[in-house]
């Protein structure tokens, strides 16, 4: 059970990385803009470098390779986003479109900012199961 | 295998697929012909615009009248080429704007429809149907109106619009406004006056 939630937010990470970086980064960095919350001249580096960031978190997520580090930084990005969509409707942003998965699902901020806080807490719960959640696990293997 | 040297073997394939699919996953875009009739400019002008458009998107409108600005400061260094990029899902007048457009293109009005139409978008924007404001426009354009009309039932003017849209896709358009200033692309109206900074720089 706890491993089968460790691979959906694996996946959920590995899909939203994989599709930014599939398409031009352009895309993403006018995602990004909207949110008006990064200096002007980092956008574009977090443009390029966040997609890589959630690909590989993701990836080992899902494989359950070096887990407690995978999911600790999936739990930061997680509350990244959170911070991220929350100050934007806080201000009143016009974004109709959280840019989170690009093309692939549309999905509006309020929607996305109780899908990312609930991915949150299912990762800090997993950290606090830690041994359960490695089941089916690369880790678990190397461990034996 | 040891656990080091999985991790370094799931990197590897991981950049190598990413790169695989760039390099050979997209279909190859086609070619982005000049149509004459959607183009404003010197063609032999060093900064050369395509831009992919919705006509209900506020952005688009923000990056329309930043660009006419840079045409009539700079006359001769600055052509613009619009292509259809309705984004049916978000817009409910996307593909209706279009078809007016490229209707007004067909009798040589294309960008007489086009300056009001952006001009008064926040007016006829959140309406339920936006044909009368289409209508009043396309006649202060000048247009024959039952040419009109019989321009926007026909399939071919629908056509026109999807294949813009189909080149967009093929280029990786997914969101309006874009642009290829130079071949280089361009997504919003705040990279528009970053890239156009690089050729026109404020003194």
């Amino acid at each position: 059970m706890l491993a089968a939630l460790r691979i959906i937010v694996g996946l959920v990470l590995l899909v939203s990385g994989a599709e930014k970086l599939l398409s031009p980064y352009q895309n993403f960095l006018y995602a990004l803009q909207a949110y008006q919350m990064l200096p002007h001249g980092m956008e574009e580096a977090v443009a390029r470098f966040l997609p890589w960031v959630e690909l590989f978190t993701g990836l080992f997520t899902v494989l359950g390779l070096w887990t407690a580090w995978a999911l600790r930084a999936a739990m930061v990005l997680f509350a990244g986003f959170v911070v991220v969509v929350g100050q934007a409707l806080l201000r009143a942003l016009p974004i109709d479109q959280c840019g989170c998965f690009g093309e692939l699902v549309h999905l509006p901020p309020r929607a996305v900012l109780v899908f990312d806080s609930i991915l949150l807490l299912v990762c800090v719960f997993l950290l606090r199961h830690l041994p359960k959640a490695m089941q089916w696990s690369l880790d678990r293997y190397y461990s034996k | 295998m040891s656990k080091k040297n999985v991790t370094l073997l799931v990197i590897v394939l991981a950049v190598a697929a990413v790169a695989m699919f760039k390099l050979y996953g997209r279909t190859p875009p086609q070619s982005m012909d000049s149509i004459a009739a959607r183009a404003k400019g010197d063609p032999q002008a060093r900064v050369q615009i395509i831009e992919f458009i919705d006509f209900q998107c506020p952005a688009c409108g923000v990056g329309s009248k930043m660009l006419k600005e840079y045409m009539d400061k700079y006359p001769h260094d600055v052509r613009v080429q619009l292509k259809y990029f309705p984004l049916l899902n978000h817009h409910r007048h996307a593909m209706q704007s279009a078809l007016y457009s490229e209707c007004a293109g067909r009798q040589g009005r294309f960008w007489q429809f086009h300056e009001p139409l952006i001009e008064q978008q926040p007016q006829w924007s959140p309406l339920l149907s936006a044909d009368p404001v289409f209508t009043q426009i396309a006649k202060e354009a000048g247009l024959d109106m039952s040419v009109l009309n019989a321009c926007l039932s026909s399939q071919d003017a629908a056509q026109t619009i999807n294949d813009d849209k189909t080149l967009g896709r093929s280029l990786g358009v997914e969101s309006t406004p874009t642009y290829f200033i130079n071949n280089k692309m361009v997504v919003g109206a705040q990279s528009l006056t970053d890239e156009l900074n690089t050729y026109f720089p404020k003194s």
